[in-house]
Formats: C-alpha cells, structure tokens, sequence
C-alpha cells in the first residue's frame, strides 16, 4: 500500500483509467467497425505532428508548442484525409492507408532528425510512459475523455447505424460522411490518449484486444463496451505494477498483457466448445 | 398509369469499366419485377441507381418523378446477404429498428408506435419470439426476414431485394415470396434472383442486367438461360414488353 502514496504511481493509475474510457468507447467501433487497419494509419501517422511541433519548440523556441497538441492536430488531419479517401476512392482505400501511415512516420522521422542535442522525451511517444505524466496530462485526459463520452452518447444510436450499414443509413437520410467524420475524429483523439499510456507503436493493441475479447463473450454493443472499459482498466493498472516492480517499459507489458489475456480467451473458447461438443 | 421507376438513357461506369450502358427503363407502380442477369453483370448496380446510392454519369432517373435522392425514405432495401457483417453485435429488434431511422432520435428510447410497427412486422415474419436474439445466432432464412421486416418499417411504395432467396431453406423462401404477394399492387418491387423458376412463376416483369437493361418474357428467360445465353440481346422482348404497356 505504501508505493501507492507515490505520486507519479498515483498519476500514472488515474491515467491508465482515464485511457481505458476512451479506449473502451471508441475500441468497440473499431472493432465492429472493422476499422483497426485504419486506425494504425491514423496512429502512425500522428508522428508527424508529433515531430513538427517536437522541431517547433526545440529548434524554433516555441515554448507552447506541446507535442502532444502536434499528436492531437496530425490525428484529426489524418483522420479527415482517411475519411475523405474512404468515401471516395473505396476501392483503393487500402494502399491510401498504407501511404498515409508510411507517410505520417517519416514527415516525424525527418522533423525529429533536425532537432540538434539531446530527443528528451520522444521515445515516450513512440513506447508510452505512462510514469512520466503529469497533472497537466491528466487533465488533458480527462478533457479528451469527456468529448468523447458525450459525443457517443448523444449520436450512439446514428454510430451504430453506420457502423452496420452505410448504405441502409444513406436511404434513411443520415448525414453518413458527417457521423463518419466525426467517428474517425473521436478514433483520433482516443488514440492521442493512449500515447502516453502505451506509445504510438502499441496503441492498437490497447484499442482493439479489450473489445475483440469482450465480443466472445457478449453480442450486445453496450456490454461491449462497458467490458471493454473494465478490461483495459484491468490491463493498464495490472501493466503498471509490474513494469514498475520489474523495471520494464509499462507499455510493452500492458501490450503483452493483453495480447496474453486474448490468447488465454481463444484457447479457453476452444476447450469448451470441444467438451460441449464430446457431451 | 403512375410510373415508380424511370430511367432514361442511363449509364453508369467505376473508372473505365462501364457497367450500365444507356438503360431506358419504365416500371409501372404496383409492377413486380424480376431482375436478372449474370454475376457481375451489374445488377446491384442498377439497383444502387435507383435508391440514389450511386449517381449516373450520363441520363436522368425519377422516382415518383421525383430524383432518387430525394425519394429514397420511401425505398425498403433488403442487401444481399453476402454484404452483411454477420458478428455484428446487435438484437433483431435493434436491426429492424433501424428501418425507421429518419423518426427515430440519435438517443433515448425509440417511440412506443415504431417499436410497436416494429415488433408486429416481426410477428408477421414469425420472428416475433426472436426480438432480443443477438443478430449473430439467425439462420440465413430468419436474418432475410428480419431485413425484410427493416426494410418495411418504415411503410415505403418501392421495395428492393437482392437475392432475397438465395441459399435459404424452401419453408422460408415460400414465407418470402408468399409475403411479396400479398403486396401485389400495393407496392412495387424489384428483386434480384437467380432462381429463374421463382422469376417465372412469381413476378410480373422481368429486367435482364448485362450492361444493357432489357425486358424480357418468361419464356425467353427460360430458353435462354437453357442454353447458356444470358447475354444474348433480346431487343424483340424489349418492343413486345413496350407494346403490351400501351
């Protein structure tokens, strides 16, 4: 009990669950959604606001020039362009999301090699760490979280629709692009909050594992959801700990852990479907 | 007599591929029409033009004399099941509702009349006891019901199915077409099948799709998909079918 008292542990809890919301709500659309390829895009493609507004302060002086507002901005632009190619070039939606992910990465690459001395804290986006964040961070967080709870609240039933069927949702008068947008903007800013929990690299693996394993369990979206939020809860506060006992990156082990936790599912899955099939 | 459909010297085309070429069509209201033609024949496509999912390159289509776009809430569109994601966690009721989205608000609960319309359409499908199932558990003929039941929902005059009967049990696929009977008149209807039997013995019309659109008589249809001809162009089934509507 007593390493709770530490302040940075404390910080990095509340993060992991604030993380989780986010993760929960909009991991479950990307699941049903089908829509995790696009999401990587999106994520990987965030360096390149990450390494711009990285230059703009170290480089250029641009004392307000947070990272994360980088990250937050090239996720909402990628988001749109994503968007835009899905809507209108569906059938060559698969190599834009390749381009723009490759893309977005070396736009960071490049930035981030002009910066002269020491890269600080870049790493940290690129693997999370969510030890390092500060109260400023969290409020962010919580912030980002809200946006998104209320988002999904007041048009869940109209995601839902055109996460089934676009088509069927067009005849119905919905305004798809719109919602679809919108859905991709809240994909983006969920995966701005997992950065510093889980890193660029390993922020679909928080967004997609919770949902894909609460799917074999339930066919109702809001339980989904909800198991989802508990899962990633689960994940992140379970991940902390250990990284923090054994000294090792926390977003690596809370991406180890829930790849382990989906594949302990699957495996369990079988078995009982074998013995339900013996009897 | 009121016309549902009419296409005039439509074409249609993905890039370089021309799928429609100048279709002038005329569907009666209350008419039941056959659409058939071979697998990438563009079919579907001919359909999309109508519901406004797709916009011509060349040529004016009105529903209701009115653009597709602006006629569409009154279209129940059945899809073709292989466009369906079938792990997709909803509840038949949940899926049948969604027929109805234009009245129905983003959040909260739905409007007891809708939900009411909703679980009677259910009933007449007899699916009724199927309303809280996940979506994921029906079999092939229960889920072209409960698309049947969406697409009524909302009470249109145009009802479209894509191969409504494809691989569904025969106890299911006489519900379907027994149901699609019962409109006669009342509401007009394209359906895509490859069931040509079915095509014969239960439409009014039937339209061929292979790049031109076409009508064509029962019994042509039947010889000609005899030997192997679908895409023979029948332009006296076209003149016959002209003559008879004057």
């Amino acid at each position: 009990m007593e390493i709770l008292s530490n302040p940075f542990l404390q910080l990095a809890l509340l993060g992991g669950i604030l993380a989780s919301i986010a993760s929960g709500v909009m991991g479950s659309f990307v699941v049903i959604k089908r829509i995790a390829s696009l999401s990587g895009s999106i994520a990987h493609s965030i360096l390149g606001g990450i390494g711009f507004f990285y230059w703009l302060k170290y480089n250029q002086g641009q004392t307000w020039a947070d990272p994360i507002y980088g990250a937050f901005l090239a996720g909402l632009i990628s988001a749109f362009i994503i968007g835009w190619v899905h809507l209108k070039y569906k059938q060559k939606e698969d190599a834009a999301i390749a381009a723009i992910w490759s893309t977005g990465m070396a736009i960071g690459v490049i930035f981030i090699s002009l910066i002269k001395g020491y890269k600080a804290d870049f790493t940290s986006f690129l693997f999370g760490n969510i030890l390092l964040l500060s109260t400023k961070h969290i409020l962010f967080l919580a912030i980002l979280d809200l946006i998104i709870l209320l988002t999904i609240f007041f048009l869940y039933r109209y995601f839902v629709a055109i996460s089934f069927d676009e088509e069927q949702s067009t005849m119905q008068d919905l305004p798809v692009t719109l919602l679809y947008f919108t859905l991709l903007g809240l994909i983006s800013l969920s995966i701005v909050l997992l950065l510093q929990v889980i890193g660029i690299i390993l922020v679909i693996a928080l967004l997609t594992i919770p949902p894909t394993i609460a799917l074999v369990f339930t066919g109702k979206l809001v339980n989904i959801i909800i198991s989802s939020i508990f899962l990633g809860m689960i994940f992140n506060i379970l991940g902390i700990f250990i990284a923090y006992f054994v000294d090792i990156p926390p977003g690596a082990t809370i991406s180890i852990l829930c790849a382990f936790a989906y594949v302990i599912v699957l495996v369990g899955k079988k078995l009982v479907l074998r013995k339900r099939k013996a009897a | 007599m009121t016309i549902a459909v009419e296409m005039e010297n439509v074409s249609f085309s993905y890039g370089d591929n021309l799928i429609i070429k100048k279709a002038t069509v005329s569907i009666a209201k209350g008419d039941f029409v056959g659409v058939i033609g071979p697998n990438g024949g563009g079919k579907t496509t001919f359909l999309k033009l109508i519901m406004g999912l797709l916009s011509p390159n060349e040529g004016i289509i009105k529903v209701f004399d009115h653009s597709p776009k602006e006629e569409r809430k009154n279209i129940g569109y059945v899809p073709q099941r292989i466009d369906v994601d079938k792990d997709f966690p909803i509840t038949v009721l949940e899926l049948v509702l969604m027929g109805a989205l234009a009245q129905i608000k983003p959040f909260g609960n739905v409007a007891l009349e809708i939900k009411q319309r909703a679980l009677s359409l259910l009933d007449q499908m007899g699916i009724s006891h199927l309303q809280k199932t996940s979506f994921q558990k029906l079999s092939g003929g229960q889920l072209q019901r409960a698309f049947i039941a969406r697409a009524l929902l909302s009470d249109p005059d145009i009802l479209i199915l894509d191969e409504p009967t494809a691989s569904i049990d025969p106890e299911a696929e006489k519900m379907i077409f027994d149901l699609l009977a019962s409109f006669k008149e009342k509401k007009t209807i394209l359906m895509v099948s490859h069931d040509l039997n079915a095509i014969i013995t239960q439409v009014k019309s039937i339209i061929s799709v292979q790049q031109t659109v076409q009508y064509r008589l029962p019994e042509e249809v039947c010889e000609h998909f005899a030997m192997g001809l679908y895409h023979v162009p029948l332009m006296k089934a076209n003149k016959e079918h002209k003559k008879g509507k004057m």
